[in-house]
Protein backbone atom coordinates (compact mmCIF):
# COMPACT_ATOMS: atom_id res chain seq x y z
CA UNK A 1 0.00 0.00 0.00
CA UNK A 2 2.95 2.60 0.97
CA UNK A 3 4.67 1.01 -2.22
CA UNK A 4 1.74 2.36 -4.36
CA UNK A 5 1.12 5.55 -2.68
CA UNK A 6 4.90 6.11 -3.33
CA UNK A 7 4.64 5.01 -7.00
CA UNK A 8 1.17 7.17 -7.49
CA UNK A 9 2.66 10.09 -5.90
CA UNK A 10 5.94 10.05 -7.86
CA UNK A 11 3.60 9.74 -11.07
CA UNK A 12 1.49 12.93 -10.74
CA UNK A 13 4.96 14.65 -9.53
CA UNK A 14 6.52 13.60 -12.91
CA UNK A 15 3.28 15.11 -14.90
CA UNK A 16 3.40 17.92 -13.56
CA UNK A 17 6.78 18.92 -13.94
CA UNK A 18 6.34 17.21 -17.68
CA UNK A 19 3.86 19.90 -18.69
CA UNK A 20 6.23 22.44 -17.21
CA UNK A 21 9.57 20.99 -18.55
CA UNK A 22 7.87 20.96 -22.04
CA UNK A 23 6.56 24.10 -21.71
CA UNK A 24 6.62 25.16 -25.65
CA UNK A 25 5.08 21.85 -26.40
CA UNK A 26 2.57 21.85 -23.54
CA UNK A 27 1.22 25.11 -24.95
CA UNK A 28 1.00 23.87 -28.51
CA UNK A 29 -1.28 20.89 -26.88
CA UNK A 30 -2.95 22.97 -24.81
CA UNK A 31 -3.44 25.43 -27.55
CA UNK A 32 -5.00 22.80 -29.89
CA UNK A 33 -7.75 21.23 -26.80
CA UNK A 34 -8.67 25.06 -26.50
CA UNK A 35 -9.56 25.49 -30.57
CA UNK A 36 -11.27 22.16 -30.56
CA UNK A 37 -13.52 21.97 -27.21
CA UNK A 38 -14.43 25.26 -28.36
CA UNK A 39 -15.35 24.51 -32.22
CA UNK A 40 -17.28 21.19 -29.92
CA UNK A 41 -18.70 23.35 -27.77
CA UNK A 42 -20.71 25.96 -30.02
CA UNK A 43 -21.97 23.26 -32.00
CA UNK A 44 -22.98 21.26 -28.35
CA UNK A 45 -24.67 24.39 -27.22
CA UNK A 46 -26.83 24.62 -30.65
CA UNK A 47 -27.62 21.08 -31.62
CA UNK A 48 -28.89 20.33 -27.52
CA UNK A 49 -30.70 23.17 -28.14
CA UNK A 50 -32.10 22.38 -31.64
CA UNK A 51 -33.54 18.98 -30.19
CA UNK A 52 -35.24 20.14 -27.29
CA UNK A 53 -36.66 22.51 -29.29
CA UNK A 54 -37.49 19.45 -31.61
CA UNK A 55 -39.10 17.87 -28.86
CA UNK A 56 -41.09 20.51 -27.64
CA UNK A 57 -42.65 21.09 -30.63
CA UNK A 58 -43.13 17.63 -31.23
CA UNK A 59 -44.83 17.33 -28.40
CA UNK A 60 -47.17 20.03 -28.98
CA UNK A 61 -48.05 18.80 -32.35
CA UNK A 62 -51.23 16.38 -31.26
CA UNK A 63 -54.32 15.26 -32.96
CA UNK A 64 -57.63 15.98 -32.52
CA UNK A 65 -60.47 13.28 -33.37
CA UNK A 66 -63.95 14.90 -33.79
CA UNK A 67 -66.49 11.65 -32.69
CA UNK A 68 -69.73 12.22 -35.39
CA UNK A 69 -73.07 12.46 -33.94
CA UNK A 70 -74.20 9.72 -34.85
CA UNK A 71 -71.66 7.21 -32.81
CA UNK A 72 -71.77 8.44 -29.19
CA UNK A 73 -72.67 5.46 -27.62
CA UNK A 74 -70.52 3.74 -25.24
CA UNK A 75 -69.58 0.57 -27.34
CA UNK A 76 -68.71 3.16 -30.41
CA UNK A 77 -66.75 5.32 -28.62
CA UNK A 78 -64.84 2.20 -27.11
CA UNK A 79 -64.59 0.64 -30.43
CA UNK A 80 -62.83 4.43 -31.91
CA UNK A 81 -60.59 4.31 -28.89
CA UNK A 82 -59.22 0.61 -29.39
CA UNK A 83 -58.94 1.00 -33.10
CA UNK A 84 -57.08 4.49 -33.03
CA UNK A 85 -54.69 2.90 -30.43
CA UNK A 86 -53.92 -0.14 -32.86
CA UNK A 87 -52.70 2.63 -35.83
CA UNK A 88 -48.52 2.62 -35.52
CA UNK A 89 -46.93 5.44 -33.82
CA UNK A 90 -50.20 6.30 -31.64
CA UNK A 91 -48.62 6.46 -28.07
CA UNK A 92 -52.03 7.53 -26.04
CA UNK A 93 -55.59 7.39 -26.65
CA UNK A 94 -57.35 10.07 -24.49
CA UNK A 95 -61.36 10.42 -24.63
CA UNK A 96 -62.59 14.08 -23.71
CA UNK A 97 -66.67 14.53 -23.30
CA UNK A 98 -67.87 16.69 -25.13
CA UNK A 99 -69.10 18.28 -21.79
CA UNK A 100 -65.16 18.61 -21.13
CA UNK A 101 -65.30 20.30 -24.84
CA UNK A 102 -68.12 22.79 -24.36
CA UNK A 103 -66.25 24.04 -20.83
CA UNK A 104 -62.71 24.14 -21.74
CA UNK A 105 -63.79 25.81 -24.87
CA UNK A 106 -66.19 28.67 -22.71
CA UNK A 107 -63.16 28.55 -20.29
CA UNK A 108 -60.82 29.77 -23.30
CA UNK A 109 -62.64 33.18 -23.78
CA UNK A 110 -63.83 33.38 -20.01
CA UNK A 111 -64.48 36.98 -19.02
CA UNK A 112 -67.55 38.70 -17.84
CA UNK A 113 -68.44 39.14 -21.27
CA UNK A 114 -68.43 35.84 -22.46
CA UNK A 115 -69.99 34.18 -19.56
CA UNK A 116 -72.97 36.42 -19.93
CA UNK A 117 -72.66 35.80 -23.85
CA UNK A 118 -72.39 31.38 -23.28
CA UNK A 119 -74.75 31.82 -19.98
CA UNK A 120 -78.59 31.12 -21.70
CA UNK A 121 -76.61 28.40 -23.65
CA UNK A 122 -75.23 26.14 -21.41
CA UNK A 123 -77.92 23.55 -21.98
CA UNK A 124 -77.47 23.61 -25.90
CA UNK A 125 -74.17 22.14 -26.38
CA UNK A 126 -73.14 21.90 -29.65
CA UNK A 127 -69.57 20.17 -29.17
CA UNK A 128 -68.87 16.49 -30.05
CA UNK A 129 -67.19 14.45 -28.43
CA UNK A 130 -63.58 14.01 -29.20
CA UNK A 131 -60.36 11.83 -28.90
CA UNK A 132 -56.67 13.60 -28.45
CA UNK A 133 -53.94 11.80 -29.84
CA UNK A 134 -50.59 11.84 -28.89
CA UNK A 135 -48.08 10.61 -31.28
CA UNK A 136 -44.74 9.10 -30.46
CA UNK A 137 -43.27 11.98 -32.97
CA UNK A 138 -43.93 14.79 -35.57
CA UNK A 139 -42.67 12.60 -38.32
CA UNK A 140 -45.79 10.47 -38.82
CA UNK A 141 -48.20 13.07 -38.50
CA UNK A 142 -49.90 13.48 -41.37
CA UNK A 143 -50.12 9.40 -42.01
CA UNK A 144 -51.72 9.11 -38.68
CA UNK A 145 -54.55 11.35 -39.17
CA UNK A 146 -55.05 10.01 -42.45
CA UNK A 147 -55.76 6.63 -40.35
CA UNK A 148 -57.70 7.93 -37.82
CA UNK A 149 -59.65 9.39 -40.06
CA UNK A 150 -60.76 6.54 -41.61
CA UNK A 151 -62.11 4.61 -38.28
CA UNK A 152 -65.94 4.23 -38.51
CA UNK A 153 -67.48 7.45 -36.86
CA UNK A 154 -64.94 10.23 -36.98
CA UNK A 155 -65.98 12.98 -38.47
CA UNK A 156 -63.07 14.99 -38.61
CA UNK A 157 -59.58 15.31 -37.64
CA UNK A 158 -57.71 18.55 -37.10
CA UNK A 159 -53.94 18.86 -36.05
CA UNK A 160 -51.18 21.69 -36.91
CA UNK A 161 -51.53 20.87 -40.14
CA UNK A 162 -48.76 20.65 -43.29
CA UNK A 163 -47.17 24.24 -41.71
CA UNK A 164 -46.23 22.37 -38.38
CA UNK A 165 -45.29 19.37 -40.15
CA UNK A 166 -42.77 20.82 -42.12
CA UNK A 167 -41.85 22.53 -38.78
CA UNK A 168 -40.97 19.42 -37.06
CA UNK A 169 -39.44 17.73 -40.45
CA UNK A 170 -37.43 20.96 -40.70
CA UNK A 171 -36.16 20.71 -37.08
CA UNK A 172 -35.68 17.25 -37.40
CA UNK A 173 -32.99 17.51 -40.65
CA UNK A 174 -31.02 20.35 -38.44
CA UNK A 175 -31.23 18.21 -35.38
CA UNK A 176 -29.87 15.49 -36.66
CA UNK A 177 -27.32 17.53 -39.12
CA UNK A 178 -26.50 19.42 -35.91
CA UNK A 179 -25.60 15.60 -33.99
CA UNK A 180 -23.34 14.50 -37.48
CA UNK A 181 -21.75 18.07 -37.22
CA UNK A 182 -20.65 17.84 -33.52
CA UNK A 183 -19.93 14.04 -34.16
CA UNK A 184 -17.53 15.07 -36.96
CA UNK A 185 -16.08 18.04 -35.45
CA UNK A 186 -15.38 16.15 -32.27
CA UNK A 187 -13.47 13.37 -34.58
CA UNK A 188 -11.70 15.98 -36.39
CA UNK A 189 -10.63 17.59 -33.38
CA UNK A 190 -9.57 14.74 -31.34
CA UNK A 191 -7.47 13.17 -34.26
CA UNK A 192 -6.30 17.21 -34.11
CA UNK A 193 -5.12 16.35 -30.56
CA UNK A 194 -4.08 13.54 -30.68
CA UNK A 195 -1.62 14.12 -33.85
CA UNK A 196 -0.43 17.29 -31.65
CA UNK A 197 0.44 15.25 -28.59
CA UNK A 198 1.87 12.40 -30.91
CA UNK A 199 4.32 14.91 -31.83
CA UNK A 200 5.42 16.66 -28.85
CA UNK A 201 5.61 12.93 -27.47
CA UNK A 202 8.17 12.12 -30.70
CA UNK A 203 10.32 14.50 -29.62
CA UNK A 204 10.61 12.45 -26.25
CA UNK A 205 11.26 9.27 -28.06
CA UNK A 206 14.79 9.30 -26.79
CA UNK A 207 13.49 9.43 -23.61
CA UNK A 208 11.45 6.65 -23.18
CA UNK A 209 14.01 4.69 -24.87
CA UNK A 210 16.54 6.16 -21.61
CA UNK A 211 13.59 5.18 -19.30
CA UNK A 212 13.69 1.59 -20.81
CA UNK A 213 17.65 1.66 -20.21
CA UNK A 214 17.60 2.18 -16.70
CA UNK A 215 14.71 -0.94 -16.08
CA UNK A 216 11.60 1.25 -16.43
CA UNK A 217 8.68 -0.94 -17.15
CA UNK A 218 6.04 0.29 -19.91
CA UNK A 219 3.43 0.85 -17.34
CA UNK A 220 6.00 2.96 -15.28
CA UNK A 221 7.07 5.02 -18.36
CA UNK A 222 3.39 5.54 -19.81
CA UNK A 223 1.66 6.93 -16.37
CA UNK A 224 3.59 10.24 -16.20
CA UNK A 225 2.86 10.81 -20.28
CA UNK A 226 -0.60 9.83 -19.46
CA UNK A 227 -1.02 11.98 -16.45
CA UNK A 228 0.72 14.98 -18.10
CA UNK A 229 -1.87 14.73 -21.49
CA UNK A 230 -5.17 14.63 -19.00
CA UNK A 231 -3.67 18.05 -17.26
CA UNK A 232 -3.07 19.23 -20.81
CA UNK A 233 -6.39 18.33 -21.39
CA UNK A 234 -7.64 19.97 -18.23
CA UNK A 235 -6.16 22.94 -18.86
CA UNK A 236 -7.40 23.21 -22.66
CA UNK A 237 -10.92 23.03 -21.32
CA UNK A 238 -10.49 25.90 -18.93
CA UNK A 239 -10.75 28.60 -21.61
CA UNK A 240 -13.72 27.01 -23.67
CA UNK A 241 -15.72 26.14 -20.31
CA UNK A 242 -15.21 29.37 -19.16
CA UNK A 243 -16.53 31.02 -22.55
CA UNK A 244 -19.46 28.51 -23.29
CA UNK A 245 -20.91 28.64 -19.84
CA UNK A 246 -20.58 32.60 -19.26
CA UNK A 247 -21.38 33.07 -22.97
CA UNK A 248 -24.63 30.96 -23.01
CA UNK A 249 -25.93 32.97 -19.67
CA UNK A 250 -25.07 35.86 -21.64
CA UNK A 251 -26.83 35.14 -24.55
CA UNK A 252 -30.02 33.46 -22.52
CA UNK A 253 -30.42 36.63 -20.89
CA UNK A 254 -29.94 38.88 -23.66
CA UNK A 255 -32.81 37.07 -25.81
CA UNK A 256 -35.11 36.74 -22.89
CA UNK A 257 -34.82 32.70 -22.89
CA UNK A 258 -36.36 32.66 -26.48
CA UNK A 259 -34.65 31.83 -29.79
CA UNK A 260 -36.23 33.73 -32.88
CA UNK A 261 -39.70 33.33 -32.24
CA UNK A 262 -41.42 32.38 -28.46
CA UNK A 263 -42.16 29.18 -30.02
CA UNK A 264 -38.42 28.34 -29.89
CA UNK A 265 -37.37 27.95 -25.71
CA UNK A 266 -33.98 28.27 -25.56
CA UNK A 267 -32.94 25.39 -22.15
CA UNK A 268 -32.47 27.27 -19.25
CA UNK A 269 -28.71 28.13 -18.00
CA UNK A 270 -29.44 25.96 -15.03
CA UNK A 271 -28.62 23.22 -14.79
CA UNK A 272 -27.32 22.84 -18.74
CA UNK A 273 -24.30 24.60 -17.86
CA UNK A 274 -22.95 22.15 -15.28
CA UNK A 275 -23.41 19.19 -18.51
CA UNK A 276 -21.60 21.83 -20.71
CA UNK A 277 -18.87 21.94 -18.06
CA UNK A 278 -18.97 18.22 -17.76
CA UNK A 279 -18.90 17.61 -21.58
CA UNK A 280 -16.20 19.47 -22.59
CA UNK A 281 -13.67 19.14 -19.62
CA UNK A 282 -14.83 15.57 -19.87
CA UNK A 283 -13.66 15.49 -23.31
CA UNK A 284 -10.67 17.28 -22.74
CA UNK A 285 -9.36 14.87 -20.06
CA UNK A 286 -10.71 11.75 -21.91
CA UNK A 287 -8.72 12.95 -25.04
CA UNK A 288 -5.40 13.88 -23.50
CA UNK A 289 -5.12 10.61 -21.70
CA UNK A 290 -6.15 8.39 -24.62
CA UNK A 291 -3.71 10.78 -26.96
CA UNK A 292 -1.13 10.08 -24.80
CA UNK A 293 -1.27 6.74 -23.93
CA UNK A 294 -1.48 5.76 -27.31
CA UNK A 295 1.08 7.86 -28.31
CA UNK A 296 3.54 6.84 -25.82
CA UNK A 297 2.57 2.99 -26.52
CA UNK A 298 3.60 3.69 -29.95
CA UNK A 299 7.49 4.78 -29.06
CA UNK A 300 7.62 2.27 -26.34
CA UNK A 301 7.30 -0.83 -29.46
CA UNK A 302 9.89 1.40 -31.38
CA UNK A 303 12.44 0.25 -28.70
CA UNK A 304 13.38 -3.09 -27.06
CA UNK B 1 26.86 -15.82 -15.23
CA UNK B 2 27.42 -14.94 -18.46
CA UNK B 3 27.45 -17.48 -21.68
CA UNK B 4 27.16 -16.68 -25.55
CA UNK B 5 26.80 -19.52 -27.63
CA UNK B 6 27.26 -19.32 -31.29
CA UNK B 7 26.22 -16.28 -31.51
CA UNK B 8 25.49 -14.10 -34.40
CA UNK B 9 24.10 -10.96 -35.86
CA UNK B 10 22.69 -9.39 -38.81
CA UNK B 11 21.83 -6.37 -38.84
CA UNK B 12 18.37 -5.58 -41.42
CA UNK B 13 20.87 -3.47 -43.88
CA UNK B 14 22.76 -7.32 -43.91
CA UNK B 15 25.83 -6.02 -41.91
CA UNK B 16 27.38 -9.30 -40.40
CA UNK B 17 28.28 -7.11 -37.19
CA UNK B 18 28.96 -10.35 -34.97
CA UNK B 19 29.50 -14.35 -35.97
CA UNK B 20 29.47 -17.17 -33.92
CA UNK B 21 30.28 -15.39 -30.77
CA UNK B 22 31.03 -18.38 -27.78
CA UNK B 23 31.99 -16.86 -24.61
CA UNK B 24 31.77 -17.50 -20.63
CA UNK B 25 32.67 -15.10 -18.47
CA UNK B 26 32.20 -16.03 -14.16
CA UNK B 27 30.81 -14.05 -11.69
CA UNK B 28 33.31 -11.24 -10.58
CA UNK B 29 35.54 -11.71 -13.35
CA UNK B 30 36.70 -8.10 -14.95
CA UNK B 31 37.24 -8.21 -18.76
CA UNK B 32 37.95 -6.34 -21.44
CA UNK B 33 36.88 -6.09 -24.88
CA UNK B 34 38.73 -4.66 -27.59
CA UNK B 35 38.80 -4.34 -31.32
CA UNK B 36 39.17 -1.91 -34.15
CA UNK B 37 36.37 0.30 -35.15
CA UNK B 38 33.41 -1.54 -36.80
CA UNK B 39 34.41 -5.08 -35.17
CA UNK B 40 31.46 -5.76 -33.19
CA UNK B 41 31.95 -4.55 -29.81
CA UNK B 42 28.78 -1.99 -29.21
CA UNK B 43 26.54 -4.95 -30.74
CA UNK B 44 27.59 -7.31 -28.80
CA UNK B 45 27.22 -4.89 -25.89
CA UNK B 46 23.40 -4.29 -27.06
CA UNK B 47 22.69 -7.73 -27.25
CA UNK B 48 23.25 -8.68 -23.68
CA UNK B 49 21.47 -5.30 -22.42
CA UNK B 50 18.48 -6.71 -24.46
CA UNK B 51 18.61 -3.85 -26.94
CA UNK B 52 19.33 -6.20 -30.25
CA UNK B 53 17.86 -9.64 -30.71
CA UNK B 54 20.56 -12.42 -31.68
CA UNK B 55 19.90 -13.36 -35.23
CA UNK B 56 20.92 -16.97 -34.07
CA UNK B 57 22.47 -18.19 -31.51
CA UNK B 58 21.84 -17.87 -27.57
CA UNK B 59 22.70 -15.14 -25.25
CA UNK B 60 22.41 -16.51 -21.54
CA UNK B 61 22.60 -13.81 -18.35
CA UNK B 62 22.06 -14.73 -14.59
CA UNK B 63 20.36 -17.91 -16.28
CA UNK B 64 17.89 -15.54 -18.02
CA UNK B 65 17.48 -16.26 -22.41
CA UNK B 66 18.20 -12.03 -22.89
CA UNK B 67 17.02 -12.73 -26.49
CA UNK B 68 13.73 -14.51 -25.75
CA UNK B 69 12.61 -11.87 -23.22
CA UNK B 70 9.34 -10.25 -23.88
CA UNK B 71 9.44 -6.95 -24.88
CA UNK B 72 7.85 -5.69 -21.06
CA UNK B 73 10.24 -7.94 -19.12
CA UNK B 74 13.37 -6.73 -20.83
CA UNK B 75 13.21 -3.53 -18.20
CA UNK B 76 12.87 -5.97 -15.41
CA UNK B 77 15.69 -7.90 -16.55
CA UNK B 78 17.82 -4.93 -16.75
CA UNK B 79 17.45 -4.21 -13.28
CA UNK B 80 19.92 -6.67 -12.72
CA UNK B 81 22.52 -5.12 -15.18
CA UNK B 82 24.06 -1.69 -15.15
CA UNK B 83 25.05 -0.04 -18.60
CA UNK B 84 27.17 2.97 -19.30
CA UNK B 85 26.52 3.27 -23.03
CA UNK B 86 29.38 5.13 -25.42
CA UNK B 87 26.33 7.58 -25.94
CA UNK B 88 25.38 8.27 -22.37
CA UNK B 89 21.98 8.07 -22.99
CA UNK B 90 20.65 10.66 -19.72
CA UNK B 91 18.46 12.56 -19.74
CA UNK B 92 18.35 16.44 -20.95
CA UNK B 93 15.11 17.13 -19.07
CA UNK B 94 16.36 16.06 -15.71
CA UNK B 95 19.62 17.51 -13.19
CA UNK B 96 22.33 15.15 -12.61
CA UNK B 97 21.04 13.93 -9.12
CA UNK B 98 17.42 12.72 -10.34
CA UNK B 99 19.43 10.89 -13.49
CA UNK B 100 20.63 8.91 -11.23
CA UNK B 101 17.71 8.78 -8.47
CA UNK B 102 15.73 7.91 -11.53
CA UNK B 103 17.46 4.46 -12.00
CA UNK B 104 16.42 4.24 -8.16
CA UNK B 105 12.68 5.61 -8.17
CA UNK B 106 11.70 2.87 -11.32
CA UNK B 107 12.43 0.48 -9.06
CA UNK B 108 10.21 2.17 -6.37
CA UNK B 109 12.88 2.39 -3.40
CA UNK B 110 11.72 4.86 -0.85
CA UNK B 111 13.13 8.19 -0.86
CA UNK B 112 15.37 8.79 1.83
CA UNK B 113 17.19 5.41 0.42
CA UNK B 114 17.23 6.98 -3.17
CA UNK B 115 18.63 10.26 -2.02
CA UNK B 116 21.60 8.47 0.49
CA UNK B 117 22.36 5.77 -2.65
CA UNK B 118 22.30 9.04 -5.12
CA UNK B 119 25.00 11.24 -2.98
CA UNK B 120 27.00 7.65 -2.47
CA UNK B 121 28.10 7.37 -6.04
CA UNK B 122 28.00 11.02 -7.08
CA UNK B 123 30.66 11.11 -4.39
CA UNK B 124 32.15 7.63 -5.89
CA UNK B 125 32.70 9.51 -9.09
CA UNK B 126 33.64 12.63 -8.00
CA UNK B 127 30.91 14.86 -9.10
CA UNK B 128 29.48 16.00 -5.39
CA UNK B 129 29.11 19.04 -6.35
CA UNK B 130 27.16 18.71 -9.76
CA UNK B 131 23.65 17.26 -8.75
CA UNK B 132 21.89 20.22 -9.84
CA UNK B 133 23.32 21.10 -13.12
CA UNK B 134 21.48 19.60 -16.57
CA UNK B 135 23.45 17.25 -18.81
CA UNK B 136 24.30 19.95 -21.18
CA UNK B 137 25.96 21.85 -18.77
CA UNK B 138 28.52 18.95 -18.36
CA UNK B 139 31.25 18.34 -20.23
CA UNK B 140 31.67 15.05 -22.13
CA UNK B 141 33.88 13.83 -19.37
CA UNK B 142 31.46 14.49 -16.80
CA UNK B 143 28.65 13.24 -18.21
CA UNK B 144 30.25 9.61 -18.84
CA UNK B 145 31.08 9.88 -15.11
CA UNK B 146 26.85 10.73 -14.33
CA UNK B 147 26.44 7.78 -16.52
CA UNK B 148 28.60 5.69 -14.89
CA UNK B 149 27.38 6.56 -11.49
CA UNK B 150 23.70 6.15 -12.99
CA UNK B 151 24.83 2.40 -13.91
CA UNK B 152 26.09 1.95 -10.50
CA UNK B 153 23.53 3.02 -8.56
CA UNK B 154 21.11 0.04 -7.92
CA UNK B 155 24.19 -2.19 -7.01
CA UNK B 156 24.36 -4.18 -10.24
CA UNK B 157 25.43 -7.86 -10.64
CA UNK B 158 27.09 -7.30 -14.00
CA UNK B 159 28.40 -3.57 -15.34
CA UNK B 160 28.63 -2.91 -18.92
CA UNK B 161 30.49 -0.05 -20.03
CA UNK B 162 31.18 0.72 -23.45
CA UNK B 163 34.31 3.25 -23.38
CA UNK B 164 33.74 4.80 -20.20
CA UNK B 165 37.23 6.83 -21.01
CA UNK B 166 36.85 7.52 -23.85
CA UNK B 167 36.06 11.50 -23.40
CA UNK B 168 38.29 10.91 -20.10
CA UNK B 169 41.88 12.21 -20.30
CA UNK B 170 44.38 9.93 -18.33
CA UNK B 171 44.57 11.16 -15.12
CA UNK B 172 40.77 10.96 -15.42
CA UNK B 173 40.68 7.67 -16.90
CA UNK B 174 43.28 6.14 -14.10
CA UNK B 175 40.29 7.42 -11.01
CA UNK B 176 37.39 5.66 -12.81
CA UNK B 177 39.22 2.47 -13.98
CA UNK B 178 40.43 3.01 -10.25
CA UNK B 179 37.17 3.21 -9.43
CA UNK B 180 35.67 0.51 -11.37
CA UNK B 181 38.19 -2.18 -9.77
CA UNK B 182 37.28 -1.40 -6.63
CA UNK B 183 33.50 -1.94 -7.44
CA UNK B 184 34.81 -5.03 -8.66
CA UNK B 185 36.69 -5.86 -5.83
CA UNK B 186 34.01 -4.42 -3.04
CA UNK B 187 30.76 -5.62 -4.39
CA UNK B 188 32.24 -8.65 -6.68
CA UNK B 189 30.30 -6.65 -9.04
CA UNK B 190 31.07 -8.72 -12.75
CA UNK B 191 32.62 -5.71 -15.28
CA UNK B 192 32.54 -5.98 -18.86
CA UNK B 193 34.54 -2.99 -20.46
CA UNK B 194 34.75 -1.99 -23.87
CA UNK B 195 37.98 0.24 -24.86
CA UNK B 196 40.08 1.54 -27.62
CA UNK B 197 42.59 2.61 -24.74
CA UNK B 198 45.69 0.39 -25.74
CA UNK B 199 47.93 2.30 -22.47
CA UNK B 200 45.05 1.92 -19.89
CA UNK B 201 44.91 -2.10 -21.14
CA UNK B 202 48.37 -2.61 -20.62
CA UNK B 203 48.80 -0.96 -16.92
CA UNK B 204 46.03 -2.35 -15.73
CA UNK B 205 46.08 -6.19 -17.10
CA UNK B 206 42.78 -7.70 -17.24
CA UNK B 207 41.54 -10.94 -19.16
CA UNK B 208 41.60 -8.95 -22.96
CA UNK B 209 38.92 -10.43 -25.01
CA UNK B 210 39.47 -8.65 -29.05
CA UNK B 211 36.66 -8.74 -31.57
CA UNK B 212 37.58 -8.91 -35.05
CA UNK B 213 34.84 -8.09 -37.95
CA UNK B 214 32.55 -10.20 -35.62
CA UNK B 215 34.82 -13.16 -34.37
CA UNK B 216 37.09 -13.38 -31.47
CA UNK B 217 40.16 -12.98 -32.40
CA UNK B 218 41.70 -13.80 -28.92
CA UNK B 219 40.97 -14.40 -25.83
CA UNK B 220 43.76 -13.75 -22.71
CA UNK B 221 43.84 -14.04 -19.65
CA UNK B 222 45.86 -11.07 -18.03
CA UNK B 223 46.50 -10.20 -21.91
CA UNK B 224 47.10 -6.74 -22.87
CA UNK B 225 46.50 -5.07 -26.16
N1 LIG C 1 21.65 -0.40 -35.92
C1 LIG C 1 22.48 -0.84 -36.87
N2 LIG C 1 21.98 -1.11 -38.10
C2 LIG C 1 22.79 -1.56 -39.07
N3 LIG C 1 24.10 -1.77 -38.92
C3 LIG C 1 24.65 -1.51 -37.74
C4 LIG C 1 23.87 -1.02 -36.65
N4 LIG C 1 24.68 -0.86 -35.58
C5 LIG C 1 25.90 -1.21 -35.99
N5 LIG C 1 25.91 -1.60 -37.28
C6 LIG C 1 27.06 -2.09 -38.03
O1 LIG C 1 27.55 -3.24 -37.39
C7 LIG C 1 28.96 -3.24 -37.36
C8 LIG C 1 29.44 -3.32 -35.92
O2 LIG C 1 29.10 -2.12 -35.28
P1 LIG C 1 29.42 -1.84 -33.75
O3 LIG C 1 28.74 -0.58 -33.37
O4 LIG C 1 29.07 -3.05 -32.98
O5 LIG C 1 30.98 -1.61 -33.78
P2 LIG C 1 31.97 -1.20 -32.59
O6 LIG C 1 32.93 -2.31 -32.46
O7 LIG C 1 31.23 -0.80 -31.40
O8 LIG C 1 32.67 0.08 -33.22
P3 LIG C 1 33.22 1.39 -32.45
O9 LIG C 1 34.54 1.01 -31.89
O10 LIG C 1 33.34 2.40 -33.54
O11 LIG C 1 32.21 1.77 -31.44
C9 LIG C 1 29.40 -1.98 -38.07
O12 LIG C 1 29.72 -2.32 -39.40
C10 LIG C 1 28.20 -1.09 -38.06
O13 LIG C 1 28.15 -0.29 -39.19
MG1 LIG D 1 30.90 0.94 -30.31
Amino acid sequence: MANFFRRVTRHLKEGFWGVIRHGSMSISSISAVTITLLIIGVFLIFSINVDNITKDIEESVAIVAIVSFDYEEQTELDRIETSAKAISGVNDVIFSSKDQEWEYYQNLYETEETAAIFGPFQDVNPMHHAFQIEIENGDKIEEIATGIEAIDGIDSVEYGGASAVMLVSALNSIRYGGFVLVMAVSALAIFLIANTIKLTIYARHKEIGIMRNVGATNGYIRSPFVIEGMIIGFIGAIIPVTLCVFGYIYVYDLLGGVFLTEMFVMIPPHPFVLLLVAILSGTGILVGLVGSFFSVTKYLRWKR
Amino acid sequence: MLELKKLSKTYKNGVKALNGINLTISQGEFVYIIGSTGSGKSTLIKIIDGEEVPTSGRCEVIGINVGKLKHSKVPIYRRNIGVVFQDFRLLEAKTVFENIAFALEVINAPKSLIRKRVREVMNLVGLDDKGHSFPNQLSGGQQQRVAIARALANRPMLLIADEPTGNLDPEMSNDIMTLLEKINREEQTTILMVTHDRELVNRHLKRTITLDSGHIKSDVLGGGY
